[in-house]
């Protein structure tokens, strides 16, 4: 018997305990240690492949081919030299020389020509979630064990920031004005529903807030928001949908509390999502998040696009066989009940269950 | 007859997407390749399976209770030549476009030689460029080398020189190549495909060997005006499979599935597309456009002769970005016969990438997504006519060249509530010229047949000429400046017999029947200077035109297609057009 599909999960988690590993692309040098404490901009390992580099062609200063060339290269890889010295040819005065245009180190050498690393600008990996180093991965990063409450979102500026989290207004749906960001809010975390005004988003970067936690926000405002120098996710989407109420309940609980907006990009592939982390001390070790499952019966889902956009409710009947749409387009489907009562039916694939 | 179909050979063919996951079931009846039933599950190769497997034994497991025969147990699937009827199948292949593209830095010594060709050369399977460079970069060469470290190609692809022809210059940049490598770790370090002068291969090897990998294939530019991508592009595959197979979970297995029979869906429609030319007369040729999820393919071929482009950044989930970031809102709006904002449009649109599975659930949400897939298709072509040979058939510049068929796979098209929405969307996108037929891949088979054919080419021809694919119809498509008044004028001969004769006005769509399956010949006249392929104001026969779902339909909305700007007069046209194929 066929089952139902492995059902996407969004987690909105009071407190779960989370295993993150990080990793450089290519290895470089772990700067951290297991049992270590990290906050999310900590760096957990660095590669050298930031650096910038000069390229010195030793075969055309010299006027030799680039065997000869090389043959008269009297530096090493790894070698540090400094502005002025002598990077190949003969120290006799007169003789034809090429010398560092700046200090720096010989980062490779091949076929008469030199690469000259002159800047340490190496690309650091940063721990993106606050907690506890549990293991290392030699070369290339670490795990860190994050304890806490955890929320996923769907959009992300790619910053990242700390502070504490305030939330504004009352509701889910609440709009972001630029009348509500002042002075006050200085160091803090945003919490509302909507956000349709640039201002809004400009002005708390004059303030600055640390990050912004919005349910939605109009399409226009991507290219303000992605140039902003603060966090900021949205839980729901594009366009003027609420905040779903179980994200909202645990901000406004955690009000004040301190926590971390990792605003990374979604990507389906690799399943990184921009996430909220909120620490809670001395909570013990609470289960990790629950492995895939499919749909099932009973299970609280979150309806991700259509008219009921961002609704949570519960599952009441699940159809395999594939139902008519208003669209017109046929697909399996579940009978949601929502939060306000109401009854709708929604293909299983516009769905994701709430981890 | 083939060697497979003597034996019966029953087939299963998996096809892993992005978004879905389908294993469709062939069997031989009365002598001849059927195609049965196919079963679908959604994806899992990205969160939070992270198993491409799992979606396949949900497909398998659908399709053994539709065919009725136990292809699946716990021993695995059951494919053996020996089975019979009602267990398993008798053979297996597969294939995929799931997964990341792979990163790839071109290189070549001319841009518009080497590089090109081996730009075409990255583009003709699932790959993402991320870096180039060539003889004449104004870049310094220690940008060069950093932005390779930087972005960390999974492969370096190389081009230059004839054979015997140029050799220091190739070495130059092979240099290059080498003071990156020895900046990255050991164990990150890109390999490297050579597809350039064969004369330098030990030089090469010398140079880059000790740092990594180099692979040689024979030169893809042999000579300045010769092209030869082919043992570059199978070369490229086996390397691009590597690399993927340590990203996407599962897809090593579902290798040892197929029995090794495992194609990328791209140049399995590719091999579809060659075959499918060679019963055209040339220089028409045939094309495809495989709209996905996550990539757009397109596949032309004349005479056998197969042009393949992927675009990793066109698609109707996550590739929706790729195209908005190069497209006016009002490229998309002009198709929407729905009065809705632009605000709602580009939230729609915008949200879909994040939950790429999702289906439009209102009529309204279906005409945004069915607008966007024009405007996919319309770029997918648009950047793809510099591939096409410039010995087809031009009725008038700037257009796709004389297609003979038009095949046409993907969901949003091929799972229209609607088939004569189906139809306009492909008509609107591709706006083909000349006469051509439409086929629909309404059980989204090409990716599998074009893997399935390396089993036995004669399954992939009998399963498209069977009613697996649907005929949508005919089109003619006048082109050029008219004067008001009659346009063409047709005669349909059928079974011997004189049909009235239709005049057709400049504008609009019309069909004139043709039942399925049924055969006609037409007789086609300008009465302008238009031209419908055969040159401008000529006619004449058309033989052996086959009836589609619409029968024959006439496309006199000139080329590119006008809608109207304003709302009122867009909806009105939007909907005498679909009224026009309305069955």
């Amino acid at each position: 018997m066929p089952n139902s599909p492995i059902a996407p999960v969004s987690y909105i988690q009071p407190l779960v305990t989370l295993r993150r590993p990080r990793r450089l692309a290519a290895e470089g040098e772990v700067l951290v240690g297991v049992g270590q404490a990290v906050a999310s901009g900590d760096a957990l390992a660095r590669s050298s492949l930031g650096a910038g580099h000069r390229m010195l062609d030793a075969a055309r200063a010299l006027g030799l081919s680039p065997e000869k060339a090389q043959a008269a290269i009297p530096r090493e890889v790894g070698e540090q030299v400094e502005e002025g010295d002598i990077i190949a040819g003969q120290r006799r005065a007169g003789a034809r020389q090429l010398r560092a245009p700046a200090g720096g180190v010989i980062a490779a050498i091949s076929e008469g020509q030199v690469l000259l690393q002159v800047t340490d600008e190496r690309s650091f990996l940063p721990a993106r979630v606050p907690g506890m180093v549990v293991n290392v991965h030699p070369g290339y990063g670490a795990t860190i064990e994050f304890v806490g409450a955890w929320v996923q979102a769907v959009w992300g500026n790619r910053q990242l920031g700390d502070g504490f989290l305030h939330v504004v207004g009352e509701g889910p749906e609440q709009l972001l004005t630029a009348d509500q960001v002042d002075m006050s809010l200085r160091g803090a975390i945003l919490v509302a529903g909507r956000c349709e005004q640039p201002q809004s988003l400009e002005l708390a970067a004059e303030v600055p807030v640390r990050g912004l936690i919005l349910g939605s926000m109009a399409t226009q405002l991507g290219p303000v928001a992605a140039a902003l120098p603060y966090p900021l996710v949205l839980t729901e989407g594009f366009g003027s949908a609420p905040m779903n109420g179980d994200a909202f309940r645990l901000f406004s609980n955690h009000n004040g509390d301190a926590a971390t907006v990792n605003a990374q990009k979604i990507d389906a592939v690799t399943g990184d999502r921009p996430e909220v982390f909120i620490p809670v001390k001395d909570a013990g070790s609470p289960p990790q998040p629950l492995p895939p499952q499919t749909f099932r019966i009973g299970h609280a889902v979150r309806v991700l696009t259509g008219p009921q956009k961002g609704g949570l409710g519960e599952i009441r009947n699940i159809s395999l066989s594939p139902l008519p749409l208003p669209s017109g387009l046929r697909a399996a489907a579940a009978e949601i009940v929502l939060e306000d009562g109401s009854q709708i039916l929604a293909p299983l694939v516009n769905l994701e269950i709430l981890g | 007859m083939s060697e497979a179909v003597q034996h019966g050979q029953s087939l299963v063919a998996v096809d892993v997407g992005s978004v879905n996951t389908r294993a469709h079931f062939f069997d031989v009846v009365e002598g001849r390749y059927r195609f049965l039933a196919t079963g679908e599950a959604p994806s899992t190769g990205s969160a939070p399976a992270f198993d491409i497997n799992l979606a396949v034994l949900e497909a398998l497991n659908r399709l053994q209770e539709f065919v009725g025969r136990t292809l699946v147990s716990n021993q695995g699937l059951h494919i053996s030549p020996e089975n019979e009827g009602g267990v398993g199948a008798n053979a297996v292949c597969a294939a995929f476009s799931a997964g990341q593209p792979v990163k790839l830095v071109t290189v070549g010594l001319l841009e518009r030689v080497s590089l090109d060709s081996v730009n075409k050369l990255a583009t003709s399977n699932y790959c993402q460029i991320v870096g180039s460079f060539n003889l004449n970069d104004r870049r310094k060469p220690e940008l060069i080398v950093d932005s390779i470290c930087q972005t960390l190609p999974d492969i370096i692809l190389m081009a230059g020189g004839t054979n015997r022809g140029a050799s220091r210059s190739v070495v130059r940049l092979a240099n290059y190549l080498a003071l990156a490598l020895k900046l990255i770790p050991e164990g990150n370090r890109p390999q490297v495909l050579f597809a350039g002068n064969e004369t330098l291969a030990e030089e090469l090897d010398q140079l880059l060997g000790a740092l990594t990998r180099v692979h040689h294939v024979p030169n893809i530019r042999p000579s300045l005006d010769q092209e030869n991508l082919a043992p570059a592009q199978a070369r490229l595959r086996e390397l691009a499979f590597e690399v993927q197979a340590t990203r996407l979970n599962g897809l090593r297995e579902l290798k040892e599935l197929a029995e090794g029979q495992l194609q990328p869906a791209a140049a399995a429609m590719g091999r579809m597309m060659r075959f499918l030319s060679t019963v055209v007369d040339p220089p028409k040729g045939v094309l495809g456009i495989d709209l996905g999820a996550g990539h757009t393919t397109v596949a032309a071929a004349f005479g056998g002769e197969q042009q393949l482009r992927v675009f990793s950044d066109l698609g109707m989930g996550g590739g929706l970005a790729g195209m908005l970031a190069e497209t006016h809102l009002s490229q998309i709006m002009r198709w929407i016969p729905y009065d809705l904002s632009e605000d709602a449009v580009l939230d729609y649109l915008h949200n879909k990438p994040l939950f790429q599975q999702t289906l439009p659930t209102t009529l309204e949400e279906l005409a945004i997504e069915q607008a966007a897939a024009r405007q996919v298709m319309r770029l997918a072509i648009g950047k793809s006519l510099r591939m096409l040979p410039s010995d087809a058939i031009y009725p008038l510049p700037g257009t796709v060249p004389w297609f003979d068929r038009v095949l046409v796979s993907g969901s949003t098209v091929s799972r229209a509530p609607r088939l004569e929405q189906s139809l306009l969307m492909i008509l609107d996108a591709l706006q083909p010229v000349g006469i051509a037929t439409i086929i629909l891949d309404q059980n989204n088979l090409t990716p599998a047949l074009g893997a399935a054919a390396g089993l036995d080419p004669l399954l992939a021809v009998q399963i498209i000429e069977s009613n697996a694919f649907m005929n949508l119809g005919t089109v003619i498509s006048p082109v050029g400046r008219a004067r008001g008044g009659p346009l063409l004028r047709i005669q349909m001969v059928r079974n011997g017999q004189k049909e009235p004769v239709v005049d057709v006005h400049e504008g609009g769509l019309r069909t004139i029947a043709l039942p399925q399956g049924q055969v006609a010949d037409l007789y086609v006249q300008p009465l302008q200077n238009v031209n419908i392929g055969l040159g401008p104001g000529r006619g004449g026969w058309v033989r052996r035109v086959v009836g589609g779902v619409f029968g024959l339909i006439i496309d006199a909305r000139g080329r590119p297609v006008q809608v109207p700007a304003g709302f009122n007069q867009r909806r009105e046209a939007l909907l005498a057009w679909q009224e026009a194929l309305r069955m």
